[in-house]
C-alpha cells in the first residue's frame, strides 16, 4: 500500500494557548457589538470618575458632610453644576465622590456572593446525594422570599450602614450562582475528561478546581455582570429607605432620600444622584447583555 | 401519576421549605446587635421595666423554646405582635395586604401586555431594527432605580400634566367599597360600583406602571429566546411548505410553545414585583406592606419582619406551585417525568 501522505492538522499547542484562542474570538465578537462597547465606555468612563473624584469634585470635603449655609437649596448654576442640598452641599461634588463607593459596594456584594455560591453550588453538584440535598434545601429556603425583603431584614437586624448593607445583600446574593453552579458542575461531572482525570487518579479538589470549574466559568461571569447592575439597585434602595450608608455619606440612593422632601421643587437634589444610579446600572446591563452573546451562543441569535 | 397526586405532592414538597423559613427569620431576628427591647421601652425606662417587657414578649426563655412558641404562634394565626403599635401583626398584615397584592397583580399584567409582544416582535424580526430597539428599551427602562422613577412620575403625571392622582388608592372623600376581597377594582366590581372602580384605576395606573418596568426585560428576553426556537422547529417549517400564512404559525402555534417558558418568568417576577411595591408604596403613599415594613425594619420591630418575610414566602410558594400545575396541565410530560 502506497504511503498515505500525512494530513497536517494544525492542533493548539496547549490547553492554554486553546483558551487564549477562545477568549480572543470573544472579544472580537464583544467588539463587534455596538451597544455592550457602548456600556463598556460608559463604565470605563464611571471607573475614571470614580479614580479623579478628589481632582474632578469642585468641593470634594462636602461628601464628608461640610456644610455652607449661605448657599443652601441653590438650583444648578455655574458654582455648583448640580445645585446645593438642604446644608448647602454641592450635589455634583457628591455625585462624583459617591461614584466609587458605588463601584465598591457592588464588588463586594457580587465577590462575597459569587464565592459563597460558587463554594456550596460545586459541593452540591460535585458531591450529590445527603450533602446535595441538604445544600439545595438550604437554597431553596433563600429563594422562597424576594431577596429585597430578606435583605431589609437582615441589614435591619445587622444595624443601619453600609458594611452591613453589603454583607445582608450577599447573604441573600449567593443562592442564584449556587443554584447556577451546581447545575453546571452536574452536567460537567459526567464529562468524559472529568472521568478521564479521575481515571487517572486526580483528587477530588484538583478535579473540582482543574476540570471542572474552568469550564463553568463563562456563565457564571455572565451572571456576574448582568447582577453587578442590580446589586448597586438593592444597594441604593436600602439606603433609600434609610437602613443603608448614613450621613453625611454620599451614598446616592440616600442623597435620593434626603432630595424626596424637597422634590419636586428642588428637583435637583434627588434628580441628579438617581440618573447615576441609572448610568450605572444601564452600563453593566449592556456589557452583561453583551458578554451573554458572547459566551453563550444559544441566547442570540 | 395522575394530577391530583402531581399537586399533592408539589405541596407537600414546600412545606419543609416554609419551615426552614421560619426558622431563618426567627434566626434573624434574634441576632440583632441593637436593643429592640431598650428602644421600644424607651429611653428612660429601668432595668426593671426592660424585664418585664422582655417576660411578656417571652424573650426572656431559652432560643429553642422561642422558637417552638413562635412556630405554635404561626400555626394557630398568632403572629405575635408589634413592640411599637401593640397591634397584632396578622391582623396588621390583612390589612395591609391586599394593597400590595392589588398593586403588584397590576404590574404583573402590565409587564406581560408589554413583555410578551415585545418579546415577540423581537423574535420576528430577530436580529433587525425593531429586535435592536425592544432590546435597548427593556434594559434602559430596567436599570431606573424604581422609586426615583416613582417620585419623577408622580410629579409628571400627577402634578405637571394632571392626568392621575400622585398617590393613595383613593381620593379621602371616596369611601372604599365594601371588602369582600380586599382589591378595590374587584370589590367595587362585586357592588357594580364602576365609578368607584374608575378612581380605583387611576390611582393604581402609575404606581404599576413604574413598577411593571422592573420585570419588563426579563419576560421580553425569555419570550424572544424561546419564541426564537420554537421558530426553528420542524413542525414551523411543515407549517410553512403546506401554506399556513405566518401570522398563523406565530399566533397559533409557535406563541403557545413559548409562552411555556413566559410562564415561569412572569410568576418569578410577580415575586420580584412584590418586594419591588415596598420601595414605590412609600413614594405613592400606598397603603400597602411597603410602608409597614419600611417602619417596622427602621424601628427594629421584628415581629412585623418576620411576618411580611413569611407572608411573602407563603405568597411566593403557592405561585410557584401554581405555575407548575399550569406547566403540568400545559406539559404533559412534566406530569409524568
Amino acid at each position: 500500500m502506497a504511503d498515505l501522505p500525512a494530513i497536517e492538522v494544525e492542533k493548539p499547542k496547549s490547553a492554554r494557548s486553546a483558551r487564549w484562542e477562545n477568549i480572543a474570538r470573544g472579544l472580537y465578537r464583544f467588539r463587534s457589538n455596538k451597544l455592550s462597547m457602548l456600556g463598556l465606555a460608559m463604565l470605563i468612563f464611571i471607573v475614571l470618575v470614580a479614580i479623579f473624584a478628589p481632582v474632578i469634585a469642585p468641593y470634594p470635603e462636602d461628601a464628608a458632610g461640610k456644610t455652607r449655609v449661605t448657599a443652601r437649596l441653590q438650583p444648578p448654576s455655574e458654582d455648583f453644576a448640580f445645585g446645593t442640598d438642604k446644608i448647602g452641599r454641592d450635589i455634583f461634588s457628591r455625585v462624583v465622590m459617591g461614584t466609587g463607593l458605588a463601584l465598591q459596594v457592588g464588588t463586594v456584594i457580587i465577590l462575597l456572593a459569587t464565592t459563597i455560591g460558587v463554594t456550596i453550588g460545586a459541593i452540591s453538584g460535585y458531591a450529590g446525594g445527603w450533602l446535595d440535598d441538604l445544600l439545595m434545601r438550604v437554597t431553596d429556603i433563600f429563594l422562597t422570599v424576594p431577596a429585597l425583603v430578606l435583605a431589609i431584614a437582615i441589614s435591619a437586624a445587622l444595624g443601619k450602614g453600609i458594611i452591613n448593607t453589603m454583607i445582608g445583600i450577599s447573604l441573600v446574593w449567593w443562592p442564584g450562582f449556587a443554584r447556577l453552579t451546581r447545575s453546571l458542575v452536574l452536567s460537567l461531572r459526567e464529562e468524559p475528561f472529568v472521568e478521564a482525570a479521575y481515571g487517572i487518579g486526580a483528587g477530588h479538589l484538583r478535579i473540582i478546581f482543574r476540570h471542572i470549574l474552568p469550564n463553568a466559568v463563562s456563565p457564571i461571569i455572565i451572571k456576574m455582570t448582568t447582577d453587578f447592575g442590580f446589586a448597586v439597585l438593592t444597594a441604593a434602595a436600602l439606603g433609600f429607605i434609610g437602613l443603608g450608608a448614613q450621613p453625611p455619606t454620599p451614598e446616592w440612593g440616600a442623597m435620593i432620600n434626603d432630595g424626596r422632601r424637597y422634590f419636586p421643587d428642588e428637583w435637583w437634589i434627588a434628580t441628579f444622584p438617581g440618573l447615576a444610579i441609572w448610568l450605572m446600572v444601564f452600563s453593566w446591563n449592556l456589557i452583561g447583555d453583551g458578554l451573554r452573546d458572547v459566551l453563550d451562543p444559544r441566547s442570540r441569535r | 401519576m395522575n394530577i391530583r397526586f402531581y399537586i399533592l405532592r408539589r405541596i407537600a414538597l414546600v412545606i419543609p421549605t416554609l419551615i426552614g423559613l421560619s426558622i431563618l427569620t426567627f434566626s434573624i431576628s434574634r441576632i440583632v446587635p441593637g436593643d429592640p427591647v431598650g428602644l421600644a421601652a424607651g429611653p428612660r425606662a429601668t432595668e426593671e421595666i426592660k424585664e418585664a417587657f422582655r417576660r411578656e414578649f417571652g424573650l426572656d426563655q431559652p432560643l429553642p423554646i422561642q422558637y417552638l412558641r413562635y412556630m405554635a404562634g404561626l400555626l394557630s394565626g398568632d403572629w405575635g405582635e408589634s413592640l411599637y403599635t401593640r397591634r397584632d401583626v396578622i391582623n396588621d398584615l390583612r390589612v395591609f395586604w391586599p394593597a400590595t397584592l392589588e398593586l403588584t397583580t397590576a404590574a404583573v399584567i402590565i409587564a406581560t401586555l408589554l413583555g410578551v409582544p415585545a418579546g415577540v416582535i423581537s423574535a420576528m424580526y430577530r436580529n433587525r431594527l425593531p429586535d435592536h430597539v425592544a432590546r435597548v428599551l427593556s434594559l434602559f427602562f430596567v436599570s431606573f432605580p424604581s422609586f426615583w422613577l416613582a417620585m419623577i412620575f408622580q410629579t409628571w403625571f400627577g402634578r405637571d400634566l394632571g392626568m392621575f392622582p400622585i398617590g393613595k388608592r383613593l381620593p379621602v372623600l371616596v369611601p372604599p367599597p365594601a371588602s369582600t376581597t380586599g382589591l378595590f377594582l374587584i370589590d367595587s366590581l362585586i357592588q357594580l360600583d364602576f365609578d368607584t372602580f374608575l378612581i380605583s384605576l387611576r390611582h393604581l395606573f402609575i404606581p404599576a406602571l413604574v413598577l411593571s418596568f422592573g420585570a419588563f426585560a426579563s419576560i421580553t428576553r425569555i419570550t424572544r429566546a424561546s419564541m426564537v426556537e420554537a421558530l426553528e422547529k420542524d413542525f414551523v417549517r411543515m407549517e410553512r411548505a403546506i401554506g399556513i400564512p405566518y401570522r398563523i404559525i406565530i399566533f397559533k402555534y409557535v406563541l403557545r410553545n413559548a409562552l411555556i417558558a413566559t410562564i415561569t418568568v412572569i410568576s418569578l417576577n410577580f415575586g420580584w414585583l412584590m418586594a419591588g411595591a415596598i420601595l414605590i408604596e412609600t413614594i405613592f403613599d400606598w397603603p400597602g406592606l411597603g410602608i409597614y415594613a419600611v417602619e417596622a425594619s427602621l424601628s427594629l420591630d421584628f415581629q412585623p419582619i418576620m411576618g411580611i418575610a413569611i407572608l411573602y414566602g407563603v405568597v411566593f410558594s403557592v405561585i410557584n406551585i401554581l405555575t407548575d400545575i399550569v406547566y403540568g396541565v400545559l406539559d404533559p410530560r412534566i406530569r409524568y417525568g
